[in-house]
């Protein structure tokens, strides 16, 4: 259901395909099963590997035996950390140098998971029972677990190369947070722990690499961003960037967790070379579970937010030990996330951010949708709603105090992030206009009094930022290793000798989302052609131009970009070649539905196949000096970033495309049960200019459906002793249709100034506000009982024991 | 997730797949719906050198209805089920219970004999064979024998079933048409294996009392358990909210399952008064709707 709630429609650029309600042209071959998935990929004298995986958490591998597992048909190599360290560097790493990381582990092993070796055969089968005929001999180290034990002096210590399991520690101050909670009328603190979940798409993480000609590692892969960091993966494998051909491959989801996701496609190349044979790893769901790159944010915060009386924030302190695992491979990235809209939409100025990355023995993180911005949304939501509780105000009222209004736009935030544009109040008053809550707060107290059923209502307005810059990656460190500035975008558009329309995009941009559903119709606004006629390909990184990838909610702004500007360099060639052949000035031409034609007598016009069939084909009617053929490609660049200060008092701006939701819950909640449910649910997102209502509308549908999967069901856990228990779909409770309800969706539109045609990313922001709207919504309904969600996800026998505890005490 | 090697027998007989199993014991296992036992193969928590695949086996698909007794083939799926009229009519339960066994495709699959010797204390099934009295029938070389529900499943996961044995079919006593039948179930999820689950089937005397009850509960122990300390509070009781609470109390004794990530040893406890409350209460309903409408 989606309702477009702007009113202001005649200010808006009238766009034939932008904005409307299309179907997805990636649809129609997914829904017949020709995805083309990873698993699809045969190839002549394919291998298939398979993983042994430590069962110990951390421990020093003594030996590994490997004698009866050979002796099996078919079995034809058994690689361990030992050819690793003689033929590998170690994976590319954004953390400290001091905290490699292989695909094999060296050594140690310091989580249950990790690869220990890695059975090829000629089967899957074959290479399971390889796996199984191993004989690993562990000495057991101590398990550390505990974030907070971790860091304490006389820890087992992850790397002894680092020293401490203190990955790593920085506070930002900025304003001046003992100020402004010394005149705050109320402080409101609270320890809150965010638990591990993940993005868990259907397709998990694989590779299929073999030697191809002139003896070029080809490694076909479902992950990575690897027309940006491919030179990488080569560095790691020892071999030249340019005798390394990555092949991207349509991926069955990622959210997140194929971003980057290097080790499957390092580790298959590495065993393509090794073996000489073309090689095949796709993880299992075991592998995925417990070793997948992207465990997500495990934090552990000690929270304050000062208000004066009326209920306007003065400052928010945050001291927070963030769990990352055995690895710190993307540094503390989804830190920066956080950063970018550390305020939410809200005007104070003064802030204090302490992180400690803790390293622990349990499976590094990585990406899921939001990336640790998530977090931060939910922690300032809590504590809003618990001053708010406090100083009696309704939920709405006094968001709608302390927001940024529309006039302060661009808004540079304490840090230095932008806010580009937006209109909270809009948004608010939107969502407000979907849903009765006055009705609903009477429903509250009449189900109570006469049924005994519990209700409670959610609310919450966050941030939604979109469009990264890379220099989130390192303004962390004083002195960065490579400070990168670059995210650019790529796309090629080639009109064919028949007028028919290619399109190139230059990343592997294929995640389960919509990149052709977009540019194909940004294609089809700047041409006037029908968006499902364009074919759309993938550049290997043999043939790629700069391309970053889908992630941080990007793609969309950043392909528009890079089409548009292609667009416009192809239009000029035709309007040149028009205008020769009509005899008129090229500045009398126009492009008006696949037709250049005289402005004010269309009636003289050339369609695109004629034109087409000009540049092909009858050089010499061409313009002097003009090039055959119609292609033109374009590289757009992050549409606004500026350099983080040298000391830091001002990170830059990196993340300024920003997006703002407000979603509203009522929920049930069964006091002897714990069970919850739904009765209404409205979502309203401010994503600029919308390309596509559908959609648009099914990632906030899909982010809020995970935003509760971490809310109520998912946990990736470990117990005490570093086991790890959510192996599988049986204990890893991934939502279902039966579980998440029907979002209402509104969608408001404030366009970006900085962005082609207004648009800003849309694609994370429903997980950046369920888990706050759920929460607030539970300790509504059981506020007599003294219920506060302070831990996700909130269990059903969490919310039994608040009530019976409460009962108990009378 | 790829299973070890093993040999793939397809009986189409009783006789014949009793033969297999005889001959190969503990080191078969046999293949139903395959709802757990798939899994537990690709995972290599099961490793048979035999698989005896019974899906050939029409004689095991039959529901039959011999005088007060409702047989059921172990191969029936456990859809069949929920749409049967004869076996809605003969017993009730089944088809309150069955729709929270996984989900709909899975019950397209799964078999009713495959659930049984399962065996998992959680499962809906074994909890309504159990509650219900029902009689499993076991077949092995010396021929069938009936095992009570209550003597079939001994422990975590294990029934009772000798090496060269399979179950080939499981008793309903048909339910007195006065009774109420009801099933009650929390899970995290729809679909899940049940923290807790009740089964009641309740019936009143001329005076609205209760004149007998019959209640089991899953998920609370190794084994699907009748509660019968509950059942003996309620039996001549009245229906007040305030009697079948007290009665429902006394399940909190039967419950023992260590903590796990899902639920807390307390929480389940609770949870398993709270099933069992509320299916008594709905079977007294279901029972006195009944009464209203035969009279």
């Amino acid at each position: 259901m989606t309702a477009v709630a702007d009113g202001e429609a005649n200010e808006k650029p009238a766009y034939t395909y932008i904005g409307s309600d299309r179907k997805r042209v990636e649809d129609p071959r997914l829904l017949v099963g020709r995805g083309g998935y990873i698993a699809d990929l045969k190839m002549q004298g394919l291998t298939h590997a398979a993983i042994l995986r430590s069962p110990v958490p951390h421990g020093r591998i003594v030996s590994i035996d490997a004698t009866e597992a050979l002796k099996i048909p078919g079995v034809i190599a058994v690689l361990t950390g030992e050819d690793v360290k003689k033929h590998m560097n170690p994976c590319m790493n954004f953390g400290p140098p001091t905290i490699p990381q292989f695909p094999i582990a060296v050594d140690k092993v310091r989580y249950v998971g990790e690869a220990v070796a890695a059975v090829v055969a000629e089967d899957r089968y074959i290479a399971e029972d390889g796996v199984e005929a191993l004989v690993v001999e562990f000495e057991d180290l101590p398990a550390v677990t505990d974030p907070m034990k971790a860091l304490e002096p006389g820890s087992a210590v992850l790397h002894d190369e680092h020293g401490t399991n203190l990955g790593y520690e920085r506070t930002f101050e900025f304003g001046d947070i003992s100020e402004a909670l010394g005149r705050a009328d109320l402080v409101v603190e609270d320890t809150l722990h965010w638990g591990r979940s993940a993005g868990m798409p259907m397709e998990t993480s694989g590779a299929v690499a073999r030697i191809g000609l002139n003896g070029v590692l080809e490694i076909h892969c479902n992950s990575l961003n690897f027309s940006y960091l491919q030179f990488l993966v080569a560095t790691a494998l020892k071999i030249p960037s340019n005798k390394l051909t990555m092949r991207p491959v349509p991926a069955g989801g990622s959210f997140g967790s194929k971003f980057t996701a290097h080790k499957v496609p390092t580790l298959a190349g590495f065993l393509a070379l090794r073996t000489g044979r073309p090689v095949s790893y796709v993880e299992d769901r075991l592998d995925h579970l417990m070793n997948s790159d992207h465990h997500a944010s495990d934090r552990y915060y000690d929270a304050k937010m000062g208000f004066t009386s009326e209920g306007i924030i003065t400052g928010l302190d945050i001291d927070v030990v963030d769990d990352y695992g055995a690895y710190l491979q993307f540094g503390v990235g989804t830190h920066g996330n956080a950063f970018s809209q550390a305020v939410g939409p809200y005007t104070f100025r003064d802030l204090k951010y302490r992180l400690r990355a803790a390293l622990t023995n349990k499976c590094q993180q990585g990406a899921y949708r939001g990336f640790g911005s998530e977090v931060h949304n939910w922690v300032l939501e809590r504590l809003i709603d618990k001053a708010a509780q406090e100083l009696g105000l309704l939920p709405e009222e006094i968001r709608r105090r302390n927001f940024i209004q529309p006039d302060q736009f661009p808004y540079k935030i304490p840090g230095g992030n932008l806010y580009d544009s937006g209109d909270y109040p809009k948004v608010l008053d939107t969502a407000l206009g979907m849903i009765d809550l006055a009705y609903w707060r009477k429903e509250k107290a009449r189900l109570r009094e006469e049924e005994g059923r519990y209700i409670g209502i959610g609310l919450a307005t966050t941030q939604e930022r979109s469009v990264f810059s890379s220099t989130e990656f390192w303004f962390w460190f004083d002195e960065p290793a490579f400070p990168i500035t670059s995210s650019p975008e790529s796309a090629t558009i080639t009109i064919d000798p028949t007028g028919a329309f290619q399109l190139l995009l230059h990343c592997q941009a294929m995640w389960g989302n919509s990149p052709e559903t977009v540019s194909t119709t940004i294609v089809a606004e700047e041409f006037g052609i029908e968006p499902n006629t364009v074919n759309v390909s993938y550049a290997d990184t043999a043939r790629a131009l700069p391309g970053t990838g889908p992630g941080g909610s990007r793609y969309t702004v950043m392909v528009a970009g890079a089409v548009r500007g292609a667009a416009r360099k192809l239009k000029k060639k035709l309007i040149d070649i028009a205008a020769h052949t009509l005899e008129v000035s090229a500045e009398d031409l126009e492009l008006v539905d696949a037709r250049v034609q005289v402005v004010g007598a269309p009636e003289r016009s050339l369609g695109l196949p004629e034109l087409a069939a000009s540049a092909y084909f009858f050089a010499l009617s061409l313009p002097p000096g003009m090039q055959s053929g119609l292609e033109e490609a374009y590289t757009y660049d992050h549409p606004y970033t500026t350099l983080p200060s040298a000391d830091r008092t001002d990170l830059g701006v990196f993340y300024p495309i920003m997006g703002h939701a407000c979603h509203i819950a009522v929920m049930e909640v069964d006091p002897d049960t714990g069970q919850t449910s739904f009765l209404d649910y409205v979502a309203v997102h401010d994503a600029g200019t919308v390309v596509n209502p559908k959609s648009l509308g099914g990632h906030v549908t899909g982010g809020a459906a995970q935003g509760l999967g971490s809310t109520l069901y998912e946990e990736l856990a470990y117990d005490e002793e570093g086991q790890f228990k959510s192996s599988t779909f049986l204990d890893y409770l991934v939502p279902t249709a039966n579980e998440v309800p029907p979002f209402r969706i509104g969608h408001v539109e404030t366009p970006s100034p900085f962005t082609e045609y207004g648009i800003k990313g849309g694609g994370e922001g429903g997980r950046m506000v369920t888990p706050s709207v759920v929460s607030a919504a539970i300790d509504d309904a059981l506020r007599e009982y003294g219920m506060r969600v302070r831990e996700l996800p909130v269990k059903p026998s969490e919310i039994v024991a608040t009530v019976q505890d409460s009962l108990a005490r009378g | 997730m790829k299973p070890p090697k093993f040999m793939y027998c397809d009986p189409d007989s009783v006789e014949e797949a009793v033969a297999l199993k005889s001959r190969y014991g503990h080191d078969s296992l046999v293949l139903a719906g395959g709802q757990s036992l798939m899994p537990m193969l690709n995972m290599r928590l099961a490793n048979p050198e035999v698989l005896i695949d019974i899906n050939r086996v029409t004689d095991l698909q039959q529901i039959t209805r011999d005088g007060d007794v409702l047989e059921i083939g172990a191969g029936v799926r456990q859809s069949v089920l929920e749409t049967d009229p004869a076996v809605a009519a003969a017993v009730p339960l089944l088809g309150l219970v069955v729709p929270y066994i996984g989900h709909i495709e899975n019950r397209h699959r799964g078999t009713v004999g495959g659930s049984l010797a399962h065996a998992d204390a959680a499962a809906e099934l074994p909890c309504a064979a159990v509650t219900l009295d029902a009689t499993i029938v076991v077949q092995g070389t010396e021929g069938r024998r009936e095992v009570p529900a209550r003597e079939f499943f001994e422990g975590f996961m294990t029934n009772c079933c000798a090496p060269d044995e399979l179950v080939v079919a499981v008793r309903f006593p048909v339910t007195p048409a006065a009774a109420g039948s009801a099933f009650v179930e929390h899970a995290r999820r729809q679909g899940d294996f049940a923290l807790a689950a009740a089964a009641a089937v309740v019936t009143l005397d001329a005076q609205g009392h209760i004149a007998s009850a019959a209640v089991g509960v899953a998920g609370i122990s190794g084994t699907p358990v009748r509660a019968t300390a509950v059942q003996d509070a309620l039996v001549g009781g009245p229906t007040t909210t305030e009697a079948i609470a007290a009665a429902a109390a006394a399940v909190g004794d039967s419950v023992n399952a260590a903590d796990d990530m899902h639920a807390t040893g307390t929480y389940r406890r609770h949870l398993a008064v709270t099933v069992v409350k509320r299916a008594i209460t709905a079977a007294v309903g279901n029972a006195a709707a009944v009464e209203r409408n035969g009279s």
